[in-house]
């Protein structure tokens, strides 16, 4: 092995920097002098270069000042490269997608100004909201990233589908609902064709998800696991978190639905936050203490 | 009883050694490593890792800069420099230095001889 390649291995987990760079250089014309000086002291080849590489000592901490990117965090920086796997088509439909939906929202807030009227707003957010969150979702699905890879298009048109009918469905709930002669349980009962099935549908459509996750994340979801056994002490205390955690939003959930029919959406959502404050003292409670 | 060099006593002191070496003019690093070994009469071993991370924690602090050489012929070397503000830490070390000794040497010194 000659000096270049012995260097070049001591520092492979480095991210390439101009100053690591340097430094590699700078170790190299020293390691490269040491062994010549070394042998013109009567040492051979061999032993001298045995004999400099061992005077190093941790040179690699030294590389940790330079360039602090080692393997490990190079993993967490993947988690936001996701640019690199786009597509210049995937970019442009992804900003026209923003584009129609901030033109939506904003003709949407203007004809509620001018009309007065609720439905004006809502049937501009639905064309012009409703179709750029379905592309979206459409292009998120079949978007491979650094963590997952791409859905399938046929069954990713599924979803776009399934939420279609679900989206369309909470329009017509909110236009029955808003219409001064049909209100609330007419809106209620407007789930029934569109929002249930649809729901139903997207439920059984994710329980049968296959987990596209890439294999180096299916890895750190196990070392995942293992620290949050570590956290929770034993199985059984994290079973009985989720069980906590379930009843919880259960109870969460229905004293929405009941406050939302009795008192409205101005009072009801105080359940949610209610829920969660409760989901973040029941991890307290059960977080080993250290 | 033959004496010992403590080396862990000397890495302490691994920035004002550098420091010294570069008092008297430019200096690179193995030429640094070499005289270090040469006036402690090879019996420190020291690790080029130690020394490194001084060139590198002194270079950050503005107390030494470096710069490549021009040899024409061989391998470049890369040169330190001492600065104004690494003077100034050098004078302060070594007063530090004959300061803590003269209480040391009170602290340890049971036995006259």
């Amino acid at each position: 092995m000659n000096t270049r390649e012995y260097i070049d291995s001591l520092f492979s987990d480095y991210q390439k920097t101009s100053a690591l760079e340097d430094f590699k250089e700078e170790l190299k014309s020293f390691l490269d002098e040491r062994i010549r000086t070394l042998v013109k002291g009567g040492m051979d080849e061999k032993d001298a270069f045995e004999k400099a590489t061992s005077e190093l000592g941790d040179i690699s901490a030294v590389a940790d000042e330079i360039s602090r990117k080692k393997k490990q965090e190079l993993i967490g920086e993947m988690y936001l490269k996701t640019t690199h796997y786009m597509s210049t088509w995937r970019i442009a439909l992804y900003v026209l997608c923003g584009a129609v939906f901030g033109f939506g929202v904003i003709v949407a807030a203007i004809s509620e100004y001018f009309s007065g009227d609720v439905n004006a707003p809502l049937g501009s957010l639905l064309v012009f909201g409703g179709i750029p969150i379905l592309v979206f979702l459409f292009l998120w699905l079949t978007q491979e990233t650094a963590t997952r890879e791409a859905m399938e298009w046929k069954r990713a048109l599924l979803y776009v589908v399934t939420a279609g009918v679900f989206l369309f469905g909470v329009f017509v709930f909110l236009v029955t609902y808003f219409e001064k002669s049909a209100g609330l349980p007419y809106a209620i009962a407007t789930l029934i064709p569109f929002v249930l099935p649809s729901s139903a549908f997207g439920v059984f459509l994710i329980l049968t998800e296959k987990d596209r996750s890439k294999p180096w994340v299916i890895k750190q979801r196990e070392e995942y696991m293992k620290r949050s056994l570590e956290r929770f002490g034993d199985p059984v205390q994290e079973m009985r978190f989720g069980l906590f955690s379930a009843a919880l939003w259960i109870a969460g959930i229905a004293a929405f639905i009941l406050l939302t029919i009795l008192f409205g959406f101005k009072f009801s959502w105080l359940a949610i936050v209610a829920a969660l404050i409760g989901q973040m003292l029941i991890l307290a409670t059960f977080t080993k203490s250290h | 009883m033959e004496p010992k060099l403590s080396s862990d006593l000397l890495r302490g002191h691994t920035d004002t050694i550098v420091l010294a070496m570069l008092m008297k003019g430019d200096r690179y690093g193995l030429e640094i490593y070499h005289q270090i070994l040469a006036r402690t009469g090879e019996q420190y071993e020291l690790k080029v890792d130690t020394l490194y991370s001084s060139y590198k924690r002194l270079e950050k602090g503005g107390y030494i800069t470096s710069y490549w050489g021009d040899e024409t012929q061989g391998a470049r070397r890369k040169y330190y420099r001492i600065t104004d503000k690494g003077r100034e830490l050098y004078r302060q070390n070594l007063l530090n230095w004959e300061f803590t000794q003269k209480i040391l040497n009170k602290l340890l010194k049971e036995e006259d001889e």
